[in-house]
């Protein structure tokens, strides 16, 4: 009796899923190709307009004028910065993430809420606030910058100060992206596995692991995204020295500040391109995850 | 494996979910844990694996005290309510999972593993079902991928947590004889939770019957059944008719109606006579006191046993009865007439005994 009722259940889930043929929703022709109409062009206006005026202007002054801009030393310089800072914040993100979100779902304790709303905090923080914070922290004039002084520590104006202000503003990305997913499953295949004889390392490896890894690879490309686009945290705490502390929007905010427009939308074009190719991996990932 | 469960209590928060439990299981023992929602069975099943710690009290297997054991460390079978099978491997991988994860000294190889394997999945008949994922699978057949994964790793106790509880009633009727049958070849001590006392009468040898974190009654099937020794066990384990009165002097009355009761010689104001509803006999003619007055409300004929709801006469109060065919068509009864009632057996409890 059960069986036939899920099927029809699943059958018609799907529908209200793919496509919502309602009847009682259906509307007139006109209601609906206004619609499609109004979101294509402020689609058109407002997402496709710029991005093709980017390539168009960073092309503008022929092709060797766009590999000269882009094999500028300084150009040159904050590409590798930001890769760096990539490779360094999205792999420590992805841990400190995955921790956060099994202390939240796996286990109680007191003070669990408080953690979830600090885990928004930067999210909710301007990114500009989060710099200053790290300034008066690590600063010359700092609460620790006596001491790092003294013990020639540099984090401010330096790399370790544009890791520490990205972490910061990145951090919620894994995090957000696994809490909710691990809270859905729940925790009785960890206990299933541990009463079958595996340990805390196995489980994780074995059960865990594999069960959420769509969705950290999701809060991965986001939070890849942002450690590449991230502006006013950096820009605070880099001090933009060139070819030294400044990231590829730092380098793109000088450029265009000096009018060196062709340069400054040829760096703009690689970083459009970045983000063209994380959205494909991120609707890939999307498209696979729904399989399992 | 024989299992000593000796005083334990546990709370969570304020909430006492078991109270000084204390029972003692042999060796080989097929254990029903049978009991209303919230009345600490899953959580006492849950304290033997080792997933939940207990606040007082010891755990024994074969008299080694085991408390302190991790739940990785106890060889306990855990089969869950909702199977929680591994849903990204695939069902070998799943009954695998236990012998693969062993650390390399105490591995058995991959010819062994893939055998042993191949041999459960043959022994829960699912041969044919060794690349799909639990997601393919029925109800059933996951239940059976559940138990499969439990006996790989050899337990010496077996714990199922509502083994049927999410099955519709043919195939848990499958399974359970399946259960029994599994139990009769492995001999592993098995204890499994239920709130379906048909189950636990059908499938278990001996029955722990719990109510608010508490043992009720242990005993085999036939006697909490047939002896319960508290209204709740009565109330809990089939349907029951009550007949409140007057003790006195072995005898239960209420208005002109009396109940011999020759055992119970005390006298109480307000006693409750528990009656099964197959020893509610029914009578076309009155017998001096010792019958009641009921007029048929509704008569369910479906099976080889007949039940009968009854309204008695003299108070506002509803009867069942339960009468074989045979007897119901020599009677001749119909809906709405009038029959006169007498119990054949009953119990006596005295309400405030028993008030919790």
């Amino acid at each position: 009796m059960t069986k036939p009722l899920e099927v029809e259940q699943e059958t018609s889930l799907k529908v209200g899923n793919v496509a919502t043929k309602s009847y009682a929703l259906q509307e007139s022709a006109l209601v609906k190709w206004s619609l499609i109409t109004i979101s294509l062009i402020f689609l058109a206006l407002f997402l496709i307009l710029p991005l093709v005026s980017i390539f168009v202007t960073a092309l503008e002054k022929g092709w060797a004028t766009y590999v000269a801009s882009i094999a500028d030393p300084d150009a040159l310089a904050a590409i590798k910065l930001t890769l760096t800072v990539v490779l360094i914040v999205v792999p420590l993100n992805a841990i400190f993430g995955i921790v956060a979100a099994w202390a939240i779902t796996k286990f109680s304790f007191k003070g669990k809420n408080v953690l979830i709303t600090l885990i928004d905090l930067p999210f909710a923080v301007s990114p500009v606030i989060a710099g200053l914070v790290f300034i008066l922290l690590f600063g010359a004039q700092g609460l620790f910058g006596e001491w790092l002084f003294q013990n020639d520590i540099k984090i401010v104006f330096a790399l370790p100060g544009i890791v520490i202000a990205t972490m910061f503003v990145t951090f919620p990305f894994v995090a957000r992206e696994l809490i909710p997913l691990m809270q859905m499953q729940g925790i009785t295949e960890e206990e299933a596995s541990i009463s079958l004889g595996a340990s805390g390392w196995k489980t994780f490896f074995f059960v865990t692991l594999p069960n959420i890894k769509w969705g950290l690879l999701y809060g991965l490309i986001l939070c890849n995204a942002r450690t590449i686009g991230e502006f006013g945290a950096v820009s605070v705490v880099s001090g933009h020295i060139r070819g030294m502390t400044n990231t590829m929007p730092l380098h793109i905010e000088i450029l265009y500040n000096e009018y060196q427009f062709t340069a400054a939308f040829a760096v703009a074009s690689l970083m459009s391109i970045l983000a063209i190719i994380t959205i494909i991996i991120k609707n890939i990932i999307e498209w696979k995850a729904k399989d399992v | 494996m024989s299992i000593h469960i000796q005083k334990v209590s546990k709370t969570f928060g304020s909430f006492q979910a078991l109270q000084d439990i204390s029972i003692d299981i042999e060796s080989g023992e097929l254990i029903a844990l049978l009991g209303p929602s919230g009345s600490g069975k899953t959580t006492l099943l849950r304290i033997l694996a080792g997933l939940e710690g207990l606040d007082e009290g010891a755990i024994l297997f074969d008299g080694q005290n085991i408390t302190n054991v991790s739940p990785k460390e106890r060889k306990v079978g855990f089969v869950f309510q909702h199977y929680a099978l591994f849903r990204h491997m695939t069902v070998f991988d799943n009954v695998a999972y236990g012998l693969k994860v062993r650390p390399r000294k105490t591995r058995p190889s991959k010819e062994e593993i893939s055998k042993k394997v191949t041999d459960l999945l043959a022994l829960v008949k699912l041969d044919n079902f060794a690349d799909r994922y639990p997601s393919q699978l029925s109800g059933g057949q996951r239940q059976r991928v559940a138990l499969a994964r439990a006996l790989a790793v050899e337990p010496k106790v077996l714990l199922l947590d509502e083994p049927f509880g999410a099955l519709d009633a043919k195939v848990r009727k499958e399974l359970r004889r399946w259960l029994r049958k599994l139990h009769n070849e492995f001999h592993v001590t098995s204890i499994f939770v239920t709130h379906d006392q048909e189950e636990a009468l059908d499938v278990a040898n001996r029955i722990i019957v719990m109510n608010n974190g508490q043992i009720e009654q242990v005993g085999t099937p036939e006697e909490v059944y047939e002896h319960p020794n508290s209204p709740f066990v009565y109330d809990f384990l089939g349907n029951v008719n009550l007949f409140r009165g007057r003790l006195h002097k072995g005898k239960l009355t209420q208005g002109q109606f009396e109940i011999d009761v020759p055992t119970y010689l005390d006298s109480y104001d307000d006693a409750v006579g528990y009656v099964r509803p197959h020893d509610i006999q029914i009578e076309k003619e009155p017998l001096n006191n010792e019958t009641v007055a009921a007029k048929i409300v509704h008569i369910h004929m479906v099976g080889p046993i007949v039940q009968i709801e009854l309204k008695r006469e003299d108070v506002d109060e509803y009867l069942e009865a339960e009468i074989p065919k045979e007897h119901y068509r020599e009677l001749n009864i119909n809906n709405g007439d009038t029959v006169y009632i007498r119990p054949k057996q009953l119990r006596v409890f005295i309400p405030e005994d028993f008030s919790i």
